[in-house]
């Protein structure tokens, strides 16, 4: 994967560094097929037909190349679909990789490009990702129990993490009083409970060999587009249903987890995940943060990479990015952050508001 | 007076959304028409500091359980002293709904509004003395 943060190169260059170091990573030269994962091109960059041209720009003009989309889980969703096509027998090498390039335009205009995954209701009401986070914390402090030192917390925790990260968009720590000091976004959430707006691209290679890494089970779950159209706020139903779809085709549960990389593009999701996932007991995410069970060193690390807020979140490079680091973690190639012993690792990616999101539990073959 | 809001139910699972969706969000079913109260409950809201383009910050969103099921998306004037589950008052204002908590204050800003925005003041005046009697009646219900 490449460096996160403001990148001055064009998408396809990102994308194109990403995936030739994963090829010669497996010692790969030219791939089956490729499954590419871009959130809006057409409107970040202002092309189209996007994957031929990032196939076509890295010298696999012959390769055959398809695009996924889900919104913000987009690169989690492109995995799942190289992941079918191995293990149908349909290809055997399949290259997968994802990016975004958002940083060249001002943030109001990159809000409204992430904003069209928002049900257009709502969002002629003023309805921003960060508006619909910001009404799911309130009713997760009102109703959840949850205090506001528990969700800082799991800001300073995943910045602390990006320090050790030399692929991380921030790589400086950030103290607890510095977050509950940041301005308010959208009461009662504030600016540094929210991830950054990041360029970059990450890759993988699947085949259907034996390697150092296995895919354990994959889990896909939905929920309305709508928020308004739920009864649970407190709780992402997706995360849930992906969860247990994920746990069912691996065939063992949450307790079998060592690592795992969280969807926490606001960092209240952190807590929420901990729980659907089945990670912690209802409850108890809030508490065990402030206690330092999910840090680097604690009983079961959360976000090593520094998460979707330090590492950043180029959009659809994201959910590949959470399973690059999750490989690396389980072959001990993560200096700086490595988890010892860790033999099972996942990755949980949201899309949209939680309208689409993807569990993937990977296990050391 | 207490607006109408337009709404849909679906006929398997009695599900209503707000405003009326063509098919139910779980089932492959049309819905039928159904009319809700502009009268509910809180369910959560936040003040945004950052309004996308086209809107004025802060911008106070709020979703509202009504009365009769649906849950609805609206804008307020304030959101000071506002608590999930306080019972609000919904109104169109330019095809636009905003909750009210009922305070005078708010009362007023939402009537200026409406006078400036519509520019039909004999109608507005009568409109916010005939919600004013409802609302002597309802306040001491809001939690």
């Amino acid at each position: 994967m490449t460096r996160v943060g403001r990148r001055s190169e064009p998408l396809p260059a990102l994308m194109a560094e990403a995936a030739l170091a994963a090829l010669a990573d497996a010692g790969v030269e030219t791939p089956d097929a490729i499954v590419v994962a871009t959130m809006n091109p057409e409107e970040f960059v202002g092309d189209g037909n996007f994957a031929s041209h990032v196939a076509t720009h890295m010298g696999f003009a012959d390769v055959p190349a398809l695009r996924i989309e889900t919104a913000t889980s987009s690169g989690a969703a492109a995995f799942y679909a190289g992941v079918a096509q191995v293990a149908a027998g349909l290809r055997r090498t399949v290259l997968v990789v994802g990016g975004e390039k958002m940083t060249h335009l001002p943030t109001p205009r990159v809000s409204e490009i992430i904003g069209r995954s928002i049900d257009p209701y709502e969002r002629r009401y003023g309805a921003t990702m960060p508006a619909l986070a910001g009404l799911v914390t309130r009713a997760l402090m009102t109703l959840g129990g949850v205090n506001a030192r528990e969700i800082a917390q799991v800001a300073v925790k995943n910045h602390a993490n990006g320090a050790r990260n030399p692929f991380a968009h921030f790589q400086q720590p950030v103290s607890l009083e510095e977050v509950l000091d940041s301005r308010m976004v959208a009461d009662p959430l504030r600016l540094m409970h929210c991830c950054p707006i990041s360029d970059g691209a990450a890759a993988v290679v699947l085949n259907p060999e034996r390697g150092a890494v296995r895919v354990a089970g994959i889990g896909h779950g939905a929920d309305t587009l709508a928020v308004r159209h739920r009864r649970e706020l407190t709780s992402f139903v997706a995360t849930k249903a992906a969860a247990r779809e994920a746990y069912a085709q691996a065939g063992f549960g949450p307790e079998r987890i060592d690592v795992a990389e969280l969807h926490d593009a606001f960092a209240p999701f952190e807590l929420m995940s901990l729980e659907d996932l089945g990670l912690l007991p209802p409850g108890k995410a809030g508490r065990a943060t402030l206690d330092g069970d999910t840090a680097l060193d604690g009983r079961l690390p959360i976000n090593p990479s520094g998460g979707l807020k330090a590492r950043g979140h180029p959009l659809a490079a994201t959910g590949l990015a959470q399973i690059v680091e999750c490989v690396w973690q389980l072959t001990g190639r993560a200096a700086g952050r490595q988890v010892a012993g860790a033999s099972c690792a996942l990755a949980h990616s949201i899309g949209g508001l939680a309208t689409n999101n993807w569990v993937t539990v990977l296990e050391r073959a | 007076m207490i607006e109408t809001i337009a709404a849909s139910r679906c006929p398997r699972c009695d599900m209503v959304v707000a405003p009326p969706a063509t098919y139910c969000p779980h089932h492959p079913v049309a819905m039928v028409p159904a009319e809700l109260a502009g009268v509910g409950e809180v369910v959560t809201f936040t003040t945004l500091h950052t309004a996308p383009t086209g809107f004025k910050s802060p911008l106070h969103i709020a979703i509202v359980e009504l009365e009769g099921g649906g849950r609805f998306v609206c804008h307020g004037a304030d959101t000071r002293g506002l608590k999930i589950g306080a019972t609000v008052a919904i109104e169109a204002i330019d095809d636009v709904y905003y909750f009210s908590h009922l305070g005078a204050l708010e009362r007023a800003r939402l009537f200026w509004r409406r006078t400036g925005r519509a520019g039909d003041r004999v109608n507005a005046i009568a409109r916010s003395l005939a919600k004013k009697v409802w609302k002597s009646r309802s306040v001491g219900t809001s939690a």
